[in-house]
C-alpha cells in the first residue's frame, strides 16, 4: 500500500510543472498532509537511490528535478538561458525578502542609491510583485517576494534566508539587555 | 501751500500724520505725558501696555469730546485711531500664548547611513543559491497538453507532409484577379462546408479535392478549412507513399 502511494505521488510529481503541496496532494488523494509528508519522505528516499530524478521540497511544494550530476548534459539539451542577477538586484532581492512587504522609498533609504530600475527588473522577472499600497501620502506600492523568488533560489519558504543581524534587531536587543 | 506748511508746523509732534491727538495727559505709575507720546512709545515698543491701564484715557477722550465746544475732527480722529491702536495692542498682549512645537526634521535633509551591509550575508547566500539552482532541472512550466483542446489524429501524416501538400495546392493556383478593396470575405464556415462537400468517403489527395481553377486566397481559406476538419475529427488523413490523402471521418 505504501509502495502503491510512492509511485502514486511520483506519478503526480511526474506530471506538475509546479511545486504540489502536500495539501494539494492530499486533497487529490483523499489522505492526510501527514501521510503525504511520509510518502515524499520515501519517494525522496528511492529517487535518491537510484535514478537521475531527485525529489526536492522547494516553494512550499514538492517537485522533481534532475540530480545535479546529470547538470551538464542536460544543460547542453536544453540550452537555457542563464540571466544571473546583477549584485544591485541581489542587494534589493536580500532588502525584500528581510523587510516585506516595504516600498520602493524604503529600499532606497536601505541602500542609500535610487532602487526604481531594480525593483522594476524585479518585477519583470516575477522575482518581486506588488502586495498592496501603504496606508501613507501618496499611497506608495508595497513590494514582497513571490514564489518564483522562492523556486529560483531553491527555497522552501522564507524561513530558509539566513539570520541577518539588522539594525533593528540591534536596537531590539539593547532595549531588551537595557531592561 | 502755505497754509499747509503751517498746518504741518503747528501739529510737528504728531505721529499719525500730521495731525496730532488732543492734548490728553496720561498718569500712570508706569507712563506720564502726552497721548501721542504714549502711543509712540507703545509702537516703538518702549513700554509695556500691560501696565498702562487704558480705559482711564478712553474716559478721558469721551470727556475731552463732550468738553470741547467746538469739536476737531481731525483731531478727535488721531485720538481714536491711537486708542484703537492701543487697545488692539494691549488685547494682543494679554491673549494667552502657546509655544509651538518644533517641527520634526525633514526626514529628506537627515538621511540615514545606507545599511546595506547588514545584508552582505543574505547576499552571498542567495549568490550561492543561484548557483546551485542552477544545477537543477525541473519541468518547464505550461509545456503540457492543453486539457481543453480535443485531441485530432494525424494517423502517421507529419505536419511536414501537410506543409508540403499544401505547398504544390499553392504552386498550381492561379494569380489573384484585380477586385475591389471591399470584396466580399468569406467565412471559415463556408470554407468547411465546402470542403466537406468535395470529401468523400474514398481517401483522395489535395490536388483530386481542389480542381483548378482556384487563387492562391482561394487555396488557403480551403486549407485552413480542411485543417480545422482534421482537428475536429470530420477528416482522417492518411499517407499513401508519400501525399497525405483525406476522408470524411466515419
Amino acid at each position: 500500500m505504501e509502495s502503491s502511494l510512492v509511485d502514486v505521488l511520483e506519478a503526480l510529481l511526474f506530471v506538475a510543472d509546479a511545486p504540489a503541496s502536500a495539501q494539494s496532494l492530499a486533497s487529490v488523494l483523499g489522505l492526510t498532509e501527514g501521510q503525504v509528508e511520509q510518502g515524499m519522505e520515501m519517494l525522496g528516499s528511492r529517487l535518491q537511490e537510484k535514478g537521475s530524478l531527485e525529489m526536492v521540497s522547494i516553494a512550499g511544494g514538492y517537485q522533481l528535478c534532475t540530480k545535479r550530476e546529470y547538470a551538464e548534459v542536460v544543460a547542453n539539451f536544453l540550452k537555457p538561458q542563464r540571466n544571473r542577477l546583477s549584485r544591485a538586484l541581489l542587494e534589493v532581492l536580500a532588502i525584500v525578502a528581510y523587510r516585506q512587504p516595504m516600498t520602493t522609498q524604503e529600499i532606497d533609504l536601505v541602500r542609500g542609491v535610487a532602487s526604481d530600475y531594480s525593483v522594476r527588473a524585479l518585477v519583470e522577472r516575477r522575482l518581486v510583485k506588488e502586495v498592496g499600497r501603504k496606508s501613507s501620502p501618496g499611497r506608495p506600492v508595497l513590494y514582497g517576494t513571490t514564489q518564483q523568488f522562492l523556486h529560483q533560489f531553491n527555497m522552501k519558504d522564507l524561513n530558509d534566508l539566513p539570520p541577518v543581524q539588522t539594525s533593528e534587531a540591534k536596537a531590539s536587543e539593547i532595549v531588551e539587555e537595557t531592561l | 501751500m502755505a497754509k499747509d506748511r503751517a498746518l504741518a508746523k503747528a501739529n510737528a509732534i504728531s505721529v499719525l500724520g500730521v495731525v496730532a491727538p488732543p492734548p490728553i495727559h496720561v498718569a500712570s505709575p508706569h507712563f506720564e505725558g502726552s497721548l501721542a507720546s504714549l502711543f509712540l512709545c507703545v509702537k516703538e515698543r518702549r513700554i509695556d501696555l500691560r501696565d498702562v491701564p487704558l480705559l482711564p484715557i478712553c474716559a478721558s477722550y469721551f470727556e475731552y469730546l463732550l468738553a470741547s465746544p467746538k469739536i476737531n475732527l481731525e483731531e478727535a480722529a488721531a485720538a481714536l485711531t491711537a486708542l484703537a491702536y492701543m487697545i488692539e495692542r494691549k488685547a494682543s498682549s494679554i491673549l494667552p500664548r502657546w509655544e509651538e512645537p518644533e517641527a520634526p526634521p525633514d526626514e529628506q535633509l537627515e538621511l540615514p547611513e545606507p545599511t546595506i551591509h547588514e545584508f552582505d550575508l543574505a547576499i552571498e547566500a542567495l549568490e550561492q543559491w543561484q548557483q546551485e539552482r542552477a544545477a537543477k532541472f525541473f519541468r518547464a512550466p505550461g509545456g503540457g497538453p492543453d486539457a481543453y483542446e480535443v485531441p485530432y489524429s494525424l494517423s502517421d501524416v507529419s505536419l511536414p507532409d501537410l506543409a508540403r501538400a499544401f505547398e504544390r495546392l499553392l504552386a498550381r493556383a492561379a494569380p489573384e484577379p484585380i477586385e475591389s478593396l471591399a470584396k466580399p470575405r468569406r467565412s471559415l464556415a463556408e470554407g468547411m462546408q465546402a470542403v466537406l462537400l468535395a470529401l468523400t468517403e474514398e481517401p483522395r489527395t489535395l490536388e483530386e479535392l481542389l480542381l483548378p481553377p482556384y487563387t492562391r486566397s482561394e487555396a488557403v481559406w480551403w486549407f485552413l478549412a480542411l485543417l480545422e476538419l482534421i482537428r475536429l475529427g470530420r477528416v482522417s488523413v492518411s499517407l499513401e507513399g508519400d501525399e497525405p490523402t483525406f476522408a470524411r471521418a466515419n
